[in-house]
C-alpha cells in the first residue's frame, strides 16, 4: 500500500511538473533563444548546439540601452523608497489607531490599486504636460507611486497590526515617545516586510510599460521597455538580441520577486494586484 | 502616570499643556495617514475627477491648444462611433476569454499543485513567473514563437493547416483568439495561487468522511472542492475580469491593435484617440464610459453575491 502510494505521489509529481513547465514554457523559450547564434534561431531546433553570449555582448554595448537601464534603475528606486516612506506612517496609522475617518482613509489608498491606468491616463498625462513632468523620469517615478504605495499600505498595515501593543507601551513607559516607541520598537520588528514592499514596488515600476509609453519620448530618459522597443527596427533586428534584452529585463524581476514572495503572497491575492 | 494627573488636577485651561498634548496626539494618526492619502487624491482621484471634466470638453489638439466647453457632444459621438461599438465588443470577448483561459488552465494546475510534496512546493513557487514577468518581455517572446520566419510555435500551427504562410497574429478572427489566449496565460498564475490558497482551507476531514461514504475522485471533487472554493473563483474571477477589461500593453506590443482594427480593444482605442488622433477630450469620454460599464458590472455581480448569501 505505501509503496503504492509512494509510486502514485511520483507519477502526480511527473505529471505536475510537466504541467508546470509547459507553462513556463514561453518564458524559458526566451532564455534559451537569447544563448542561440542567429544561424540556429533562423534554422529552428530547441536547445543552442553552440550556445554563445554575442547577444549579450551586442546588447550591453549599446549606448540607448545601457542608459534605459540606467533610467529604470533611478525611477525605479526612487518610487521604491518614496513609496515606502509614505506607505509606513500610514500604515501605522491605520493599524493602530482608531479615529472617524480611518475607514475611508484605507479604502481609498486601496482602491488606488483597482484603478486601471488605461483609465486615468488622459487625464494624468495631461496634467504631467502641463507640469512640464512628461519627458522627464521624476514625472515618471510620480506616476509610478501609485504601483507600489496602496499595496505597501495593505502589507505593512498587517504585519504592523501583528506587532503586540504592548510592546510599544511597555517603551513609552520606559520613557520612549509615540514616534520614538514606533521607531525603535515596531521598525525593527517589521524591518524584512518593509524590505519586501520597497522591493516589490521597485518591481512593478522596472517593468512597467504603459505610463512611460505615454509620457516618455526623448531617448535619454526611456526606460528598459521602451529601449527594448526601440531595438524593433522594422529593417534589421536580431531576435537573439531582442531576447537577451527581454532576460536582462525580466531576471531582477523574477528572481527579486521569488526573494521576498514570502511576505507578499497573501496581500497580493487580497489586492488583486495588476501584472 | 500619577504626575501628569497632578497637573491635570491643577485646572483645566486653554494653556493647559496637557490638553495641547491630548491635542496633539489626537491629531497625529492623520499627520501620518496625510501623505498616502495625498498621493492617492493626486495620482487616481485628481485623475479622475479631471478626466469626467475632460469628457465634457470639446477638444481637438489640432484645433486648439486648450479645451472648450462641449457639453455632452463627445457621448454623442461615441454612441454614434461604430468603431467603438465594434472595440466595445472585442473587449468583452477579450475580457470573457482571458478569464475562462484563466479558469481552464489554473483550476488543473491548482489541483495539481494541492498536495504537500517538495516538488510541488517548489513548482507552486516557480509557477508565478509568467505573473512577474513584464509585459514587454512576455510579449516578444509570443512574438517570437509566432513569428513567420522563425516561430516555433507558428511551424506547429502551419503543419496542422491552422495558419498559412503568415503568422497568427496577422490572421484576422485567429489573432484576437490567440491574444486573448496569451492574456489568460499571464493571468494564469495569479488564479493557480488564490485557487490555492482556497484549496489548502478545506479541512482533510470533510475528504476523509465522503471517503468512507464511498465517493470516488470525481464526486468529491464536484460535491466538496468546487462549492467550497466558489466564492473565492468568483471573487477572484471578477477582479481579473477587470484587470483584462483594461487591457492595453499585451494587445499593443503584441499586434498595436491590428491588422486593420481586428485587435483593437479600448484601452487601445482610448491611447490611439489621444497618441494618433490626438482627441484628448474624446479619449476621456472612452475612459468614463468604461468605467461606468465597469461600475454596473462589478455591482451587478456584488448584488447577485449578496442575495445568493441571503438565499
Amino acid at each position: 500500500m505505501s509503496r503504492r502510494r509512494r509510486l502514485a505521489s511520483a507519477f502526480w509529481d511527473a505529471v505536475t511538473l510537466v504541467a508546470v513547465l509547459l507553462l513556463l514554457f514561453p518564458v524559458l523559450w526566451v532564455i534559451v533563444a537569447s544563448f542561440k547564434p542567429d544561424s540556429e534561431i533562423l534554422a529552428g531546433g530547441f536547445l543552442p548546439e553552440r550556445p554563445t553570449l554575442d547577444h549579450y555582448r551586442a546588447i550591453l554595448a549599446r549606448s540607448d540601452f545601457l542608459i534605459a537601464l540606467r533610467n529604470s534603475l533611478i525611477v525605479g528606486l526612487a518610487s521604491a523608497v518614496v513609496s515606502t516612506l509614505v506607505a509606513l506612517p500610514a500604515a501605522y496609522s491605520l493599524a493602530r489607531f482608531r479615529y472617524r475617518g480611518r475607514e475611508g482613509f484605507g479604502l481609498l489608498i486601496l482602491s488606488t490599486q483597482m484603478l486601471p491606468h488605461v483609465a486615468i491616463l488622459v487625464p494624468l498625462v495631461v496634467v504631467m504636460r502641463s507640469l512640464e513632468l512628461s519627458n522627464t523620469l521624476t514625472g515618471l517615478a510620480i506616476t509610478h507611486l501609485t504601483l507600489g504605495l496602496p499595496i505597501a499600505v495593505w502589507m505593512l498595515r498587517g504585519y504592523i497590526a501583528e506587532v503586540p501593543a504592548e510592546l510599544e507601551e511597555a517603551a513609552m513607559i520606559d520613557g520612549c515617545s509615540r514616534l520614538g516607541a514606533m521607531v525603535r520598537v515596531v521598525l525593527p520588528l517589521v524591518a524584512p516586510a518593509i524590505v519586501a514592499v520597497a522591493t516589490f514596488a521597485f518591481v512593478l515600476s522596472w517593468g512597467e510599460y504603459l505610463l512611460a509609453l505615454a509620457l516618455i519620448t526623448s531617448t535619454d530618459v526611456k526606460t528598459l521597455p521602451l529601449a527594448l522597443q526601440a531595438l524593433f527596427d522594422p529593417y534589421s533586428f536580431s531576435w537573439g538580441e531582442v531576447m537577451a534584452g527581454g532576460v536582462i529585463i525580466a531576471m531582477p524581476a523574477i528572481v527579486l520577486f521569488q526573494i521576498v514572495r514570502r511576505y507578499m503572497i497573501g496581500g497580493l491575492v487580497a489586492g488583486g494586484v495588476k501584472g | 502616570m500619577p504626575q501628569s494627573t497632578a497637573v491635570a488636577a491643577a485646572g483645566p485651561g486653554l494653556g493647559d499643556p496637557i490638553r495641547a498634548r491630548r491635542h496633539r496626539r489626537r491629531r497625529l494618526p492623520y499627520y501620518l495617514v496625510a501623505p498616502a492619502v495625498a498621493v492617492a487624491l493626486a495620482v487616481a482621484v485628481l485623475p479622475l475627477v479631471y478626466g469626467l471634466w475632460l469628457s465634457f470638453q470639446d477638444w481637438y489638439l489640432l484645433r486648439s491648444p486648450t479645451p472648450r466647453w462641449g457639453g455632452l457632444g463627445n457621448y454623442g459621438d461615441l454612441i454614434r462611433d461604430t468603431a467603438f461599438w465594434a472595440a466595445f465588443l472585442r473587449t468583452w470577448v477579450w475580457t470573457l476569454g482571458t478569464v475562462a483561459v484563466e479558469f481552464a488552465l489554473g483550476l488543473p494546475l491548482a489541483l495539481l499543485l494541492n498536495r504537500d510534496t517538495r516538488v510541488c512546493r517548489t513548482l507552486s513557487a516557480l509557477i508565478l513567473t509568467p505573473w512577474v514577468t513584464p509585459f514587454i518581455v512576455v510579449a516578444y517572446g509570443w512574438r517570437f514563437l509566432l513569428d513567420s520566419e522563425v516561430g516555433s510555435l507558428h511551424a506547429v500551427f502551419e503543419f496542422f493547416g491552422i495558419v498559412g504562410d503568415r503568422s497568427i497574429l496577422s490572421e484576422p478572427g485567429l489573432n484576437l483568439a490567440m491574444v486573448t489566449f496569451i492574456s489568460g496565460w499571464k493571468g494564469t498564475p495569479f488564479m493557480v495561487i488564490a485557487l490555492l490558497a482556497a484549496l489548502k482551507n478545506i479541512p482533510d476531514e470533510l475528504y476523509e468522511a465522503a471517503r468512507i461514504d464511498g465517493a470516488n475522485a470525481w464526486q468529491r471533487l464536484r460535491y466538496i472542492t468546487l462549492p467550497l472554493i466558489r466564492n473565492t473563483a468568483v471573487a477572484i474571477g471578477l477582479v481579473l475580469g477587470i484587470l483584462a477589461f483594461y487591457s492595453f500593453d499585451l494587445a499593443w506590443i503584441m499586434t498595436r491593435g491590428g491588422p486593420g482594427d481586428t485587435t483593437t480593444i479600448v484601452g487601445i482605442m482610448i491611447f490611439q484617440a489621444f497618441f494618433t488622433e490626438l482627441r484628448p477630450a474624446y479619449a476621456a469620454t472612452l475612459s468614463t464610459a468604461m468605467l461606468l460599464v465597469l461600475l454596473v458590472v462589478s455591482w451587478l455581480t456584488l448584488r447577485v453575491r449578496v442575495e445568493e448569501g441571503r438565499a
